[in-house]
């Protein structure tokens, strides 16, 4: 596989959970570069899926390998709030990308002189997801793990981060867990956890509608 | 080093830093014109050695401690810690590089407390201004070398234990050492006590490193022998409190 291609390789038998098994794969799954969405209702172990895949859950049985650059993206992730967006971008962003996560803060109207403590919950996701895209790293793979970051966030902004992941889809995996709000959306790879198991679904003109009947 | 950048700012940000600083600049100065130096100019110099010396530790105890702890347990609960642990940024580099952020602010605060004493306070007898600048760097080193692992000590502690715990154990291990101790001789002195006696055994001699007395009295600077004791000693109490803190720090609350 080559350096720049990332990939997550899913053993069937890999179970999730704490004490007792959440879910488990029983078909073994290969994600590569792309966006993949993650469904499940609440407490279905989306969560406990992303950390495991992350290394901050421990497997409870089977096996699973990645390859390229990881970062998870908890959904409670939050900075301290008396710092800016622009002290955050300045602080964890090398200074190569402090240009390109200004305009896009611009673009999605984040004021990035405004106290984090003072931003609405929307704001404050689009600071972690702009530090996060902008940390990706050049001339390798990279595994992007984003636990609901469309949670708060408006419509615009939305659009404008899943046109950013198409344009970074050969280099990026994406693997996002979210609660879809419209019949429409695009889905063409969907991890879904039906009650205790994991399974792949993809398809190219796969929408959230085809799927929601699967979900209990 | 991302997480010792946005440490860093965020110590920044919070301006607490800004009062220790005028603290340790002002108080030196301004304490002795309350005391009884404004009637014996003799006792200016020495009174100002001892607010210098006072102020840092006060600040170092209190403001030190408290953002250690504050950033430990922050570093946990906020997922920032969890966040860089996928990055590939181990435990261990987190704790050094929390550490390493709130350090930066403090050895500019003894940098200044000593440079008080070295150019506010130094004798005038030129034969004694070479002990004086030997007995401020062995101060310096000292100080440092005591404070420095119970600053990760705070920061591990919060972040398993929580904040207060972080902050509250740590500045009775600081207190108990510099204080408690003395106290625990004098009894031992006078009255034997096997269990008493194990316990100032095994108790950290941080009172060693406080040369205050010293400055106050100008009784010179410590022996090579003495002073490198001192320092095997401190690095010692370091290597044990860098170990517990390692085993203590976590990144993410279910780490």
């Amino acid at each position: 596989m080559n350096a720049t291609t990332p990939s997550i390789q899913l053993g069937s038998g890999l179970a999730i959970g704490y004490s007792s098994p959440l879910a488990k794969f029983e078909q073994a799954v290969e994600l590569c570069g792309g966006t993949h969405f993650l469904l499940a209702r609440n407490g279905r172990g989306k969560s406990t899926l992303l950390r495991t895949i992350a290394g901050s859950l421990k497997k409870l049985s089977g096996d699973f390998s990645t390859e390229g650059f990881m970062q998870y993206l908890p959904e409670d992730m939050r900075f301290d709030q008396e710092l800016t967006p622009k002290a955050i971008f300045q602080a964890l962003l090398h200074k190569s990308k402090h240009e390109a996560a200004f305009t896009l803060a611009d673009r999605i109207e984040l004021d990035v002189n405004k106290m984090y403590g003072r931003l609405s919950t929307g704001n404050r996701r689009k600071t972690a997801l702009i530090m996060a895209e902008n940390s990706v790293a050049d001339g390798r793979g990279n595994i992007l793990l984003l636990d609901e970051p469309f949670s708060g966030l408006d419509a615009f902004a939305r659009e404008t981060f899943e046109e950013i992941w198409n344009q970074t889809a050969n280099n990026v995996l994406r693997l996002v867990s979210c609660h879809p709000d419209y019949d429409s959306m695009h889905m063409p790879s969907v991890l879904l956890i039906e009650g205790s198991k994991i399974s792949h679904h993809s398809a190219d003109g796969q929408k959230w509608s085809s799927l929601k009947a699967l979900l209990n | 080093m991302r997480l010792f950048k946005l440490t860093f700012a965020t110590i920044f940000r919070k301006k607490a830093w800004a009062i220790c600083l005028f603290a340790v600049l002002v108080l030196p100065f301004a304490l002795p014109m309350i005391s009884s130096a404004t009637e014996k100019p003799l006792l200016l110099q020495p009174a100002r050695i001892q607010a210098a010396w006072a102020t840092l530790f006060v600040c170092t105890m209190l403001w030190g401690f408290y953002a250690a702890a504050s950033l430990g347990e922050s570093n946990t609960k906020s997922g920032t810690g969890e966040y860089f642990r996928t990055t590939g940024l181990s435990a261990t580099r987190q704790l050094f590089e929390i550490w390493l952020a709130l350090f930066s602010y403090i050895v500019p605060l003894a940098l200044l407390a000593t440079s008080i004493c070295l150019f506010a306070a130094m004798p005038s007898d030129p034969d004694e201004q070479g002990m004086w600048w030997t007995l401020n760097f062995q101060y310096l080193a000292l100080f440092l070398l005591v404070f420095a692992p119970l600053l990760a000590l705070a920061t591990a502690l919060a972040s398993r234990f929580g904040g207060i715990t972080g902050f509250g154990v740590t500045l009775l291990i600081a207190i108990y050492g510099l204080y408690g101790v003395s106290y625990l001789d004098i009894m031992l002195k006078l009255e034997a006590n096997s269990v008493l006696q194990a316990l100032w055994l095994c108790s950290p001699q941080y009172r060693f490193a406080d040369l205050t007395q010293r400055l106050y009295f100008k009784t010179g600077a410590l022996s090579g022998e003495v002073f490198t004791n001192m320092l095997l000693y401190f690095t010692a109490i370091l290597a044990v409190h860098t170990g517990i803190s390692r085993l203590c720090f976590r990144s993410s609350a279910n780490a």
